[in-house]
């Protein structure tokens, strides 16, 4: 038989009995339904909560630690980081310099009127900076510009008017009014910090009051994320060539030796994906360096989630499950009724893999209809409920005016959720059917002249 | 007219159906061949073995012995497959009961078995249409068979069991639930055709009155041949 005559003869006897086909019908939305939402819940799930980890922190960047200073402990020098970056996974590798032994003070504006002295400084390789997280708000990466910081966020605060007697010389980002929103406003801090450069003298400790100077023009202003550091908030970065040499003519002005002999003291490494994090994070353990990142926290939190979503698509599928009965049943009455009219089929010439094939398909059908609608009406049953779940948290949004992202919804259907829907509601469908079928094609031509 | 092939030949047939503990043997080595063209009645009472006949002689059932040869081919050896295709070409069939299918049409009813050789709809229709003209059902094409007379249910079937242009057409009592008169409309129908195409029927009966439309009459009694006689002035 041609397949349009199949489907032709396929739908008429569906069509037969109406309100039959219907609630068989109704059982396959139900069904489809309960695991399209119960799977779309876990999905919404996960993805708030892959949201609430990137908030953390980038999920792919690595911090790579340096051992303790012992005598036989790695040493996180250029070698090593140049190894890290040949391993498998790795996107991007850079040192990250920063020297706590080695007072600092930052000065702004005319005549070193402003002053910073607890400025958090790092130096890292600007090329990366951005596969790394770091995001500006003003300004541009110039990874070739020599003698340039970027300043975090709230750098302009953390100076001091020298002009102003103590107890008054800051400006409080925090004493601001609040706007019509309630949300607080920032007063303007003393000086413009994109528009002014900075002055970075690095003492020697020593008695002879030698410094080493270095004026720094700012290009750009990081967005604050503690993720990353103080760096992005209260401090600032800078190419880590201009300054490590900084700190060697520091060296040399202290008669120290300088401390970078024996390594950085921290690195990080972006991987390519969040599937490599773990691989690329043995690695450098084995390489003898301790390392930290969201994958510790992410890994037991994605597992509950999928046992969670394990466990609500079980569910759905009990219902899918009996719907399936419900198709068997359906597929197996009809049959037992039409055994007649297969046997004429049959005697007609009808073959017996058509014979299989004509109520496969009407079981394949009532499957398709009920999972395409199922999928329609959970899309509308997804959208109610995530409106309803947006009306009862938006009164609580608006104390958390800060978070600008819009809450993550309930109940996500991705189209390969739907899609997978269908399919498997006619692999339900055919698989209910096959049984039934198997009967069908059981039944001999002869029921034809059976007289009763 | 031994020279001839037969259409059918059957050979030594035996059905013995199991009962409990009990045998029945319902065919008793029957051997008969049945020529082209030929009208050929199996007669007998009920419970004489026509039934479990005609069901060996269309391959809806295998016999305990023996074998039934339709055109050179044994068809008890084939599997399920190759009968239906076999059936497709090769046979036809006029039910007691019509065996009309309460979905279709007159016209799907009739086309169906080209429908199940893979004929395309537009022009199976065509030719169910041109049968159900011929049977005088023109004005009855897209009826459904609640909606027709017992009468005309058969005159589908007849055109239905012919539209394949088959080489033998069993027909199963084909007035058992009809009037006398429809009876003689509906028989003299099936010879016409009989006639034009030359072609074998093989009339399964109980009544007496049926007989006189066959030119030979087979006559069983307890699964054995007691009688078989051809109408006389019929051209062998």
């Amino acid at each position: 038989m041609r397949t349009g005559d199949l489907i032709a003869v396929c739908i008429q006897n569906l069509l037969r009995h109406k309100a039959r086909t219907f609630l068989t019908v109704l059982g396959v939305v139900v069904g489809c339904c309960s695991v399209v939402i119960m799977i779309s819940i876990g999905i919404g799930m996960r993805r708030a909560q892959e949201k609430t980890l990137a908030q953390m922190g980038d999920l792919t960047v690595i911090q790579v630690h340096a051992a303790g200073k012992g005598a036989r402990s790695a040493v996180l020098n250029k070698k090593a980081i140049s190894r890290m970056k040949e391993l498998e996974g790795t996107e991007a590798v850079t040192p990250r310099l920063v020297q706590e032994n080695v007072p600092i003070t930052v000065y702004g504006g005319r005549d070193k009127r402003y002053r910073a002295s607890y400025a958090t400084i790092v130096g890292i390789d600007l090329r990366v900076a951005e596969i790394m997280g770091y995001s500006l708000t003003e300004g541009k990466w110039q990874p070739g510009r020599k003698n340039c910081i970027y300043a975090g966020q709230n750098l302009a605060y953390m100076f001091e008017d020298t002009k102003r007697p103590e107890g008054n010389n800051m400006v409080d980002m925090y004493s601001g009014d609040l706007d019509e929103n309630g949300s607080p406003v920032m007063p303007p801090p003393f000086f413009d910090i994109m528009k002014t450069p900075v002055t970075l003298e690095l003492d020697s400790g020593k008695e002879d009051g030698k410094k080493v100077v270095q004026t720094m023009e700012t290009v750009g202003k990081l967005k604050e994320d503690y993720a990353k550091g103080d760096e992005t908030y209260m401090g600032m970065i800078m190419d880590i060539d201009t300054y490590q040499s900084l700190l060697e003519q520091q060296a040399r002005l202290a008669g120290k030796k300088q401390e970078q002999q024996k390594g950085y003291q921290g690195a990080l490494v972006k991987v390519k994906d969040i599937g490599s994090v773990a691989g690329v994070e043995k690695e450098i353990k084995k390489m003898g360096f301790r390392t930290s990142s969201m994958e510790s926290i992410r890994k037991p939190m994605e597992q509950e989630a999928r046992q969670k979503q394990l466990m609500l698509g079980g569910l759905g599928a009990i219902s899918l499950f009996v719907a399936a009965l419900g198709i068997t049943n359906t597929m197996i009455m009809s049959i037992s009724e039409r055994t007649r009219e297969i046997g004429v089929m049959k005697s007609l010439g009808c073959y017996v893999r058509d014979v299989r094939k004509i109520f496969l398909l009407e079981a394949a059908c009532i499957g398709l209809i009920g999972g395409v609608v199922g999928v329609i009406v959970s899309y509308g049953i997804s959208l109610l409920m995530n409106l309803a779940a947006l009306q009862s948290s938006s009164a609580f949004s608006d104390v958390m005016m800060e978070t600008e992202s819009v809450p993550s919804a309930l109940s996500v259907i991705p189209w390969w959720l739907a899609l997978f829907a269908v399919l498997f509601s006619v692999a339900v469908g055919v698989g209910a059917g096959y049984y039934p079928a198997g009967k069908a094609v059981g039944i001999p031509a002869l029921e034809a002249i059976k007289h009763d | 007219m031994e020279q001839k092939r037969p259409m059918i030949h059957v050979q030594d047939v035996r059905k013995v159906y199991r009962m409990g503990d009990e045998e029945v043997v319902a065919l008793n080595r029957i051997n008969l061949k049945i020529y082209k063209g030929e009208v050929c009645c199996i007669f007998g009472t009920s419970g004489s073995g026509k039934s479990t006949l005609l069901n060996q002689l269309a391959g809806m059932e295998k016999p305990t012995s023996g074998r039934v040869v339709i055109r050179g081919v044994n068809i008890s050896a084939m599997s399920e497959e190759e009968l239906a295709a076999f059936r497709q070409k090769y046979i036809g069939f006029i039910f007691q009961s019509y065996n009309l299918l309460p979905s279709m049409t007159a016209v799907e009813n009739v086309a169906m078995p080209l429908m199940f050789c893979g004929m395309e709809k537009r022009r199976r229709e065509e030719i169910a249409k041109v049968l159900l003209k011929r049977v005088g059902l023109s004005h009855r094409l897209y009826h459904y068979p609640g909606q027709m007379s017992g009468g005309q249910q058969q005159r589908a079937g007849i055109a239905r069991a012919f539209v394949t242009r088959p080489q033998v057409v069993f027909a199963d009592e084909p007035t058992g639930n009809l009037d006398s008169r429809t009876t003689e409309e509906i028989m003299k129908m099936i010879m016409g055709f009989a006639r034009k195409y030359n072609e074998t029927i093989i009339l399964v009966t109980h009544d007496p009155g049926m007989v006189r439309f066959a030119d030979r009459i087979v006559t069983l009694k307890d699964g054995n041949i007691v009688g078989d006689e051809r109408k006389e002035g019929y051209c062998e």
